[in-house]
């Protein structure tokens, strides 16, 4: 008892049962084949809701919810992992990293796309390295194309590093020099038109 | 049992974490993270591990979803393996649901293994399938009035 208990604290011993044998994950079981039909174009709400504020008691039969920090010692960075695919639009007031594919806009602040990430569509950041795939466009302030980038598309900056190896077909423009309000649309709010000074009285 | 034992060894405080890190499937699959700041309005396919703590409003396909506390999803979620901390509105389709202390969840959780913790708040059907059912789910069944 003593000998195959050894490593486990007493605080293992209530380990949750929850997890019934189950067909393994990474077989190539039939796995549900998602339909591809994405929800009509609404606003997303940035901020996610806060959770509601009270703290029930923790029962012993359920598991904490993982702890994101120690996954490669990287600290709560967000990161889409090769395997992930995503069709639509990726919103990030944080820094992202992007190992997979996705079809749709990124709006991001620092944006680090891996060497075997593929975007479609336009990235927008303040800071935009590039080391896999974009077809579309990137608007950043600071861009650099790694060696092993492969950009197809303008690229719209202030500043940008092009190392060599690195494959691009498009236009540069070096603009954005106007504050850091570019990437979003500029605002649709007409400028103040003279006001109608004929108003019939 | 690779990725299960990942995700159960996942769980535990490195400091407990039995063997000289062990943890082999991890350094191949790292689970796809989206941080409180992240917002995806669209699809998501993943054939591995999907944490959100951020906020993801369309349809959700992956082995294994973990809504963070904090986290927000708005649509279906498609998947092996799901765990609940955070806020869900819509329907899931998995055969094993865990849903945590503290979380918010609206909608319909088609099950075969469901566990609710002491604490979450739960508005909506759960509808008990075998497993044979998520194993045949080509398509998902149209959202009735």
């Amino acid at each position: 008892m003593s000998f195959f208990n050894r490593n486990e604290k007493p605080g293992d011993a209530p380990q949750p049962k929850a997890q019934p044998a189950q067909p393994q994950a990474n077989n190539a079981a039939p796995k549900p084949e998602p339909p591809r039909q994405v929800p009509a174009p609404i606003l997303k709400p940035n901020a996610a809701p806060t959770p509601s504020a009270f703290t029930p008691t923790p029962t012993p039969a359920s598991p904490p919810t993982p702890s994101f920090t120690s996954k490669a010692g990287a600290p709560m960075a967000s990161v889409i992992s090769k395997a992930l695919k995503i069709t639509g639009e990726l919103e990030s007031t944080e820094d992202i990293q992007i190992d997979g594919q996705i079809e749709g806009d990124v709006r991001g602040v620092g944006v680090k796309i891996g060497q075997n990430a593929k975007v479609k569509g336009t990235v927008y950041g303040d800071e935009v390295e590039l080391a896999g795939t974009i077809e579309g466009r990137i608007e950043s302030k600071k861009v650099i194309l790694t060696g092993t980038a492969r950009m197809t598309g303008d690229i719209v900056h202030q500043d940008i590093k092009i190392e060599s190896g690195a494959y691009v077909s498009g236009n540069l423009k070096p603009e954005l020099n106007k504050a850091d309000s570019k990437p979003v649309s500029k605002p649709a709010v007409a400028a103040p038109s003279p006001v109608s000074a004929t108003t019939a009285h | 049992m690779n990725g299960k034992f990942m995700l159960t060894s996942a769980r535990r405080s490195p400091a407990q974490r039995p063997g000289p890190s062990a943890v082999p499937g991890e350094a191949q699959t790292p689970p796809s993270f989206l941080g409180p700041g992240v917002g995806i309005q669209g699809a998501l396919e993943i054939d591995g591990e999907l944490v959100v703590a951020g906020y993801v409003r369309g349809h959700i396909a992956a082995v294994r979803l973990v809504i963070a506390a904090g986290g927000y999803v708005e649509g279906d979620v498609v998947a092996r393996d799901v765990v609940i901390a955070g806020k869900l509105s819509g329907r899931v389709f998995a055969p094993t649901v865990s849903i945590e202390a503290g979380a918010e969840v609206e909608g319909r959780i088609f099950h075969t293994n469901l566990i609710v913790a002491q604490g979450a708040h739960v508005d909506g059907r759960m509808p008990w399938r075998p497993v044979s059912y998520f194993e045949t789910l080509d398509h998902l069944p149209e959202i009735r009035p």
